[in-house]
């Protein structure tokens, strides 16, 4: 266990890959990023089963499920950008959130989730137009969430469900951006007093939501023979960053903090899902999700030649998926116990004319009788940027998530 | 570039891998066929991670131009900003009074209106056989020996047409006497620390007696024997058992120089010598006790008229604290962004811009000073900085400015060449910019240092010369100088910043 969570803590202290809103919030990971949803395009919310496991968007969808569900992800992420014949690749390993649901039959179901919502990733070193120099970026953000869920079919209606859950922010972020001087604009007789420093402009902060312990997130499921929908809304809420600021000599020699908070006011979510049974095994699923920013993102550090804010648009998330089940029969041959998926998705980011389509395949592998599986999926799309600043990237991933599956709690019928 | 990436992802897969098998090991499920399907899913997963890598090419400074679209710098631009015409908001001189050990150097005399007053602490416990002869005896008498700091003297830095000095000088000693009842007892004096005895020194109402001594010093000699006056020795003479405890202040207010022996704790500390028979006076050691003091003290006296003047005096801790206001330092600034200043977002510390190097000018007129040795005196200076939420007085560095240092010297110096004084603010500037907000100036303090042997050397340090010869950079005997730097203080002082700022180039 302890060679676990070492592994777990190195991963996760690596971040994911897209270099857009690096200074606002970063990438944003939807739906938990599972590799299960990432697999059929994100689609799949509405998907009810008996271990579909929690999900942050519809927890409601939790009260169906009758089996214990532990679920870890990974993600293994290339970004591409390029921009005027320029290219720039950047690596990245991530471990987006991992889950456990526990149904209680009729009181319900509960889950957790530790979530990374948003991140931002960069370490980079590069050569100024003096060639002997060099200066160094990095960017280290994440945006974590806690977030414990509810779920209860309702009494009579016992088709439809009921669940809630609460997201509790934590998280820092940091950017450090080490500079060698430029004494060009100084007279000949003044270089001497300039130095050789190496000055670092940094800043770090920690997150958590303004005035309340956490955002909440509401959702209605309907479990039909052949259809299931949901509907959910999330809250509002404003994150704020406690930020410091220094521009410094070494770690010993600083200047006296600047102490600012800059908040994020993240809007209101709303998404909804529909998922289609078209025969035993074979679903089709499409998912909307909707939020209307209508504030633009103070940026984390600013200064230099950088922008200010990061200027939003309503972000809007389609995806559209197919999954066919594998039998549940462990004496089935293994090719059908297999679960295939894929999808496709269109998405706004939360960044102004910044807009992103992919594809995905996915599948999970039943690993022995008792239900763990391996889910792997493997995406690639395109990010599009309308701004100057930011650059157009293609993307490839790769996620791997482990589900382990047990009875705990259930009695045999 | 594009085989590093690969490398990269090949390292970062096998890292992952190395996990998901750790991780498999701990579930007692699985088994060797479901490792086979890991291991075929991480395969899979590596290759579509090579042949990706493989696909893209990140080109040589692809790196540089994304940054350079998101607006980041690649350097810290230095800049420089001139101050001219700053008024000294406040000047306070603290004189620096407090009486100091003098175990290595020990000098008494008058000079530049200062008062300098040797004490000497002895306990000695003669034997009753001397008691007798010195009680008894019409001759007796006793002199203080004290040793000439030769180190300083023959040295040749000193000024060879200041020696010798011959001078006719009026020593008062003043004394406090005890007869201690045993051996014992003087031990006890040693539990009095030095630091409380000195503390100690500020006597009134003790005995004293003026004795005219004619004081000379050539190169070679070695001491001067000072006698007691009459009342001292007759006071000794009373005493006839027992341990003597005598502690004795030589001051000598009227005189022209500052003599300077040797200490306590040297080779030759200061002897004093009681004998009963002045003919012969080391003929039997029943008939003379030679105890050293086993702590000597050095205390100043101020004798100058103004006590707020603008004055320093070299060999004491003299210090003048300056004020600068910040209203002529932020308006520079403020002129030179176009941002106002002082900064109040936030907590209001200022971190748009940092001081690299600041220095401060002022007038200097050297007839406002006089000197001993003629050596020109390095000025030292320390800001009043913050840390760890209180203030703190941090002495600032010297950086050497070859160009100028060759051409006209080090510019931190009194009794000069030239007309203006120039030190170094660093840390006070750097402390002042980051936290202006709060309204306050700029504090720092001046003060006299050694004087100076190497006014035109870049080093710096004491360093072997090309024949082989040791090159000091200070004297390392102060110079009982002093300067008044009232007028300098009342003339405009100027700053000039370097800055380290975090704006960008303007549109």
């Amino acid at each position: 266990m302890r060679k676990l969570i070492s592994a777990l803590c190195v991963l996760s202290s690596l971040s994911f890959g897209s270099m857009i809103g690096m200074e606002a919030l970063g990438e944003e990971q939807v739906m938990g990023g599972t590799a299960s949803a990432a697999g059929r395009g994100f689609a799949g919310n509405a998907k009810t089963g008996d271990a579909e496991g929690l999900s942050v968007v519809n927890p409601a969808r939790l009260a169906f499920d009758t089996k214990v569900v532990f679920n870890l992800n990974f993600l293994l992420e290339m970004d591409a950008a390029s921009n005027h014949g320029s290219n720039y690749i950047a690596n990245n390993i991530s471990m987006p959130s991992f889950n456990l649901s526990f149904p209680m039959g009729d009181f319900g179901a509960m889950g957790v989730s530790l979530w990374q919502h948003y991140a931002s990733s960069m370490d980079e070193e590069y050569e100024n137009e003096k060639a002997s120099q060099t200066a160094q970026i990095v960017y280290q953000g994440s945006v974590y969430e806690i977030v414990p869920s509810y779920a209860i079919r309702l009494p009579f209606f016992r088709s439809m469900s009921l669940g809630g859950s609460a997201h509790f922010v934590m998280g820092n972020t940091s950017r450090s951006l080490k500079l060698d001087g430029n004494t060009d604009d100084l007279d000949e007789g003044d270089v001497w007093g300039a130095g050789e420093y190496t000055l670092t402009d940094y800043v770090e902060g920690t997150w958590e939501i303004k005035d309340h312990p956490a955002y909440y997130t509401m959702a209605l499921q309907y479990r039909g023979r052949m259809v299931s929908y949901f509907f959910s809304f999330t809250t509002g809420y404003t994150l704020s960053n406690d930020l410091e600021y220094d521009f410094r000599f070494s770690e010993m020699d600083t200047l006296a903090n600047n102490v600012y908070t800059r908040e994020i006011d993240i809007p209101a979510m709303l998404a909804t899902g529909i998922n289609y049974r078209l025969n035993k095994r074979h679903n089709i699923m499409l998912d909307l999700q909707w939020r209307a920013w209508d504030k633009d993102v103070e940026n984390l550090g600013g200064s230099w030649n950088m922008a200010k804010v990061t200027e939003t648009q309503s972000d809007f998330m389609m995806s559209l998926g197919y999954q066919c089940d594998g039998s549940p029969l462990f004496y089935d041959p293994y090719w059908k116990r297999i679960n295939y998926r894929v999808g496709a998705w269109y998405k706004n980011w939360y960044v102004k004319d910044v807009f992103e389509a992919g594809g995905s395949i996915g599948g999970g592998f039943p690993l022995g009788r008792k239900g763990t599986t391996l889910d792997v999926a493997l995406q690639g799309g395109m990010r599009f940027a309308d701004v100057d600043s930011e650059w157009d990237e293609t993307f490839f991933a790769i996620r791997i998530g482990l589900t382990g599956i047990g009875n705990w709690g259930q009695s045999r019928r | 570039m594009n085989f590093i990436n690969t490398a990269v992802n090949i390292c970062k897969f096998q890292t992952f891998y190395i996990y998901i098998r750790n991780f498999t090991e701990l579930n007692s499920e699985f088994r060797v066929k479901k490792r086979k399907s890991i291991l075929l899913g991480g395969l899979l997963a590596g290759l579509a991670l090579v042949l990706t890598s493989c696909l893209f090419e990140s080109d040589e400074n692809g790196v540089d131009s994304w940054l350079s679209d998101h607006g980041m710098p690649s350097s810290y631009k230095v800049q420089v900003v001139n101050v001219e015409g700053i008024k000294v908001s406040s000047v306070e001189a603290f004189l620096d009074t407090t009486a100091k050990a003098a175990d290595s150097r020990a000098v008494f005399g008058a000079y530049s209106n200062l008062r300098h007053d040797m004490v000497l602490d002895f306990g000695f416990s003669p034997a009753s056989s001397f008691y007798k002869n010195f009680t008894d005896s019409d001759s007796a008498g006793a002199f203080l020996q004290l040793f000439w700091d030769r180190g300083l003297y023959t040295s040749k830095e000193y000024p060879k047409d200041s020696l010798p000095i011959s001078e006719d000088v009026n020593v008062t000693f003043s004394w406090k006497l005890d007869n201690l009842s045993n051996k014992k007892a003087l031990d006890s004096l040693i539990e009095i620390s030095d630091a409380n005895w000195r503390k100690s020194l500020e006597w009134e109402d003790v005995a004293s007696a003026d004795t005219t001594i004619s004081i000379s010093v050539s190169a070679k000699d070695t001491s001067i024997r000072l006698p007691f006056p009459s009342a001292l020795v007759d006071s000794l003479k009373l005493i006839n058992k027992g341990a003597i405890h005598l502690q004795l202040r030589l001051s000598a207010p009227e005189a022209k120089h500052v003599f300077r022996f040797l200490g306590d704790n040297t080779y030759y500390p200061p002897l004093l010598t009681v004998y009963s028979d002045s003919s012969d006076i080391y003929a039997d050691t029943s008939k003379f006790v030679a105890p050293t003091p086993f702590r000597m003290a050095g205390v100043a006296k101020s004798l100058e008229d103004c006590s707020e003047c603008a004055v320093l005096h070299g060999g004491v801790y003299d210090s003048l604290v300056v004020e600068l206001p910040p209203e002529p330092i932020l308006k520079a600034l403020s002129d030179f962004y176009g941002d106002e200043f002082p900064y109040t977002e936030g907590n209001g510390n200022d971190v748009r811009q940092s001081v690299l190097f600041a220095q401060l000018a002022m007038a200097r007129d050297d007839s406002k000073g006089n000197n001993e040795l003629g050596l020109p005196i390095q000025v030292v200076v320390g800001s009043f900085v913050d840390s760890a939420n209180t203030t703190v007085r941090r002495m600032e560095n010297y950086r050497i400015d070859n160009a100028t240092i060759l051409e006209k010297g080090h510019q931190n110096l009194v009794f000069h060449d030239g007309d203006s004084l120039t030190f170094q603010l660093t840390y006070g500037l750097k402390d002042f910019v980051n936290k202006a907000s709060d309204g306050r100036g700029v504090r720092f303090i001046m003060r006299l240092g050694y004087p100076f042997l190497q006014e035109m050397d870049t080093t710096y340090a004491t360093h072997l010369t090309k024949d082989g010869d040791t090159s000091y950079v200070f004297l390392s005997h102060f110079d009982y100088a002093r300067y008044d730097f009232s007028s300098s203080l009342e003339q405009p002082v100027s700053l000039k910043l370097w800055l380290a700022s975090k704006r960008g180039d303007e549109e």
